[in-house]
């Protein structure tokens, strides 16, 4: 091992002394920031990834729209599933209405789907929580949960639905009359906008009620397994007249995603901040380290050490406290990850808060998703920093000449 | 050997002081054989450790010339093959044991085998040390200390030792210990010592005394009566 390695080691961990404090605290400093930012990382991950899942599981990965209505749309179908990498595809009809219950309304969007092929494209059995699919008809629908709640409907009871057709029939003088329909079930995405705000029914009641004959607003895609979304929406949109466009959900959702995204920068960059004290707490213990050692860094020079290796001496003590630091706070960080639900539940009992948790965070978990590129952003600019931290003392140190660092007596 | 192990001719140096310049050293002439001792004395701020500077080529002198066994190469790579140095207040590495301490001088010219802890080892037992080779210089008297860098300095089997007061910061007993022990160890091994000493007893067990005054080097002979400065 090169003297300036060992040198560097035995710094951090003197012999016989057990309790190296200036190591302990500076690796626990960096430690700490490494920790909170995975813990926050994973954490807005975890929220993103849930709206991903909940996105795709409910619309597919891939929609095709059209600026009006698609007409005949299962030649159109057939064209989108002989497209490479497109496994199913199922039409769909929505829009907003007006919903009834015991004389008080509310404005969901209802969506119509196709019973027939929706499960192929969609994944909406996993989020019902009371009824099937199975059992939705012409004459019935299924309901978010929280707007269920809201209108305190459950499954049995009948509910008036008034189209946006209630417009053009009151222009002609004609008698519009609500359709009643009973809910068959309840859907539950844990997420509160959806969950007020939807809606299922058949296409044929959709498209009945939006006066759409036979015509549907659009279709939802799903696309093979590791296929990207983009790719997949470029190729049928190769196959596709011009009027008729396909976008992937993260195109649908673009804007959202780099709120979202923006959001997560700007909190990872706020609580870097916390490595960057933590480093300067690093660079002026090791200045002090430089400084109170002048004399044996001098002598040091007279054995035949060059400026670099002493240099190299003090950097590599940073860069261990990095490393040491990053290392342990990765393991506080997946520690907390392991434990949050219980954390936060813990919490929220103390305080009897469970439910408000549940209304304002829109999941009923806290959710963690640990993307990799963030893990290894963390890596390197926690080890970055650190090592930096050490080149200011090391600068210092290198300077010294021995001739002056000994005449210190 | 008949080059000696240090010969320095017409060293001079000098330091700006304000406007002017303090001339240090003024042409010192010194030639010391291996196996042999020289003692220099000198009022404080005489240039005592100015000039062992120079003679350890940490600094370079003014005018004149420097040579090592014979060579004018005076370079780090050869300083720390060829000679070691001891110092007024021993520059122990506080987070190194005494045993690592010794092996530092090793260390730095490149790896380190079972040869050279060995020799570590039988170096703090030649200057009564072989219990202690675990202990942190903070666990070592100051008299303890120093001989732990008697034995750095003698770590790379230098040809030349320079000692700056060794005894500066030692109480009696110690200092005649550690001046006992730099005689004999350099009469043993070969090599060519330089001490530097305010203490004119230690100066006299040296083979040769040297007074520095006035930046230049005045032999003192045993059968005069000591030339104070
Ligand atoms: N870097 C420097 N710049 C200016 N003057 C210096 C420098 N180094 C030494 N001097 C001066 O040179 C003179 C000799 O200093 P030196 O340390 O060699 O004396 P010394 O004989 O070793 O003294 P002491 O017995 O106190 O150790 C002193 O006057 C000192 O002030
Ligand atoms: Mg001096």
């Amino acid at each position: 091992m090169p003297w300036f390695i060992y040198l560097a080691l035995k710094q951090l961990f003197p012999s016989g002394k057990r309790f190296p404090f200036f190591t302990v605290i500076s690796v626990f400093g960096v430690a700490l920031g490494v920790m909170v930012l995975i813990v926050t990382t994973s954490v807005m991950g975890g929220f993103h990834y849930g709206i991903e899942q909940m996105i795709v599981n409910s619309q597919g990965q891939v929609q095709v729209k059209s600026a009006t209505q698609i007409v005949d749309y299962p030649a159109v179908v057939r064209q989108v599933e002989k497209v490479p990498g497109v496994v199913a595809a199922s039409p769909y009809a929505y829009s907003s209405v007006m919903v009834q219950y015991q004389g008080r309304p509310v404005y969901p969007f209802l969506t119509g789907i196709d019973p027939g092929s929706i499960e192929k494209v969609a994944n909406l059995r996993k989020y019902m929580v009371i009824g099937s699919i199975d059992d939705l008809d012409d004459d019935s629908v299924i309901v978010g949960s929280a707007l269920a709640e809201s209108l305190g409907v459950t499954v049995g009871d009948t509910i008036e639905i008034y189209s946006p057709l209630i417009i053009q029939k009151l222009e002609h003088d004609e008698l519009f009359l609500p359709r009643s329909v009973h809910v068959v079930g309840i859907i539950e995405f844990g997420h509160q906008q959806l969950d007020t705000s939807n809606v299922y029914c058949t296409l044929r009641l959709a498209q009945d009620l939006y006066g759409l004959q036979s015509n549907v607003h659009g279709l939802y895609v799903r696309l093979q397994d590791g296929l990207n979304e983009d790719e997949g929406a470029k190729r049928i949109n190769a196959v596709l007249p011009e009027n008729i466009r396909a976008y992937s959900w993260e195109d649908s959702w673009s804007d959202f995603l780099w709120v979202l995204g923006l959001e997560k920068s700007m909190i990872f960059f706020m609580l870097f901040i916390i490595v960057i004290v933590a480093a300067f707490s690093v660079t002026s213990s090791l200045l002090i380290s430089v400084i109170r050692k002048t004399r044996e860094i001098g002598l040091l020079g007279a054995l035949g050490a060059s400026p670099r290796q002493v240099a190299a001496c003090f950097c590599i003590q940073g860069l261990f406290i990095g490393v040491l630091g990053t290392a342990v706070g990765l393991g506080l960080g997946f520690g907390a990850l392991a434990i949050r639900n219980d954390v936060v539940m813990g919490i929220a009992r103390a305080t009897e808060r469970a439910e408000v948790l549940q209304r304002f965070y829109q999941f009923s978990q806290l959710p963690a998703h640990t993307s990799e590129s963030d893990v290894v952003l963390t890596i390197v600019l926690t080890i970055v920093v650190s090592t930096l931290a050490g080149l200011l003392p090391a600068w210092r140190a290198a300077r010294l000449k021995p001739v002056e660092a000994l005449r210190n007596e | 050997m008949n080059e000696p192990a240090l010969s320095a001719h017409g060293v001079r140096k000098s330091y700006p002081s304000g406007d002017r310049r303090i001339e240090v050293l003024r042409g010192i002439d010194l030639a010391v054989e291996a196996g042999t001792s020289v003692s220099i004395r000198g009022e404080s701020g005489s240039g005592k450790s100015t000039l062992l500077h120079l003679l350890a080529g940490l600094d370079a002198p003014d005018a004149g010339t420097l040579h090592w066994g014979g060579s004018p190469d005076t370079g780090p790579a050869r300083r720390a093959d060829f000679l070691g140095m001891v110092f007024q207040s021993f520059y122990l590495i506080p987070e190194l044991d005494a045993h690592a301490n010794v092996l530092m001088a090793r260390r730095i010219q490149g790896g380190i085998g079972p040869a050279a802890r060995a020799r570590a080892k039988d170096l703090l037992a030649r200057v009564g040390l072989s219990e202690r080779g675990h202990h942190l210089p903070t666990q070592l008297s100051g008299g303890e200390r120093q001989r732990v860098a008697v034995a750095r300095a003698l770590m790379n089997s230098p040809r030349l030792l320079l000692a700056d007061e060794p005894t500066g910061n030692l109480d009696e007993g110690s200092g005649d210990a550690v001046i006992d022990l730099l005689l004999g160890l350099c009469r043993e091994t070969g090599t060519a010592l330089v001490l530097v000493t305010h203490n004119a007893a230690y100066a006299r067990k040296t083979g040769r005394q040297f007074l520095l005054r006035e930046g230049q080097l005045h032999e003192v002979l045993d059968s005069q009566p000591p030339v104070t400065g």
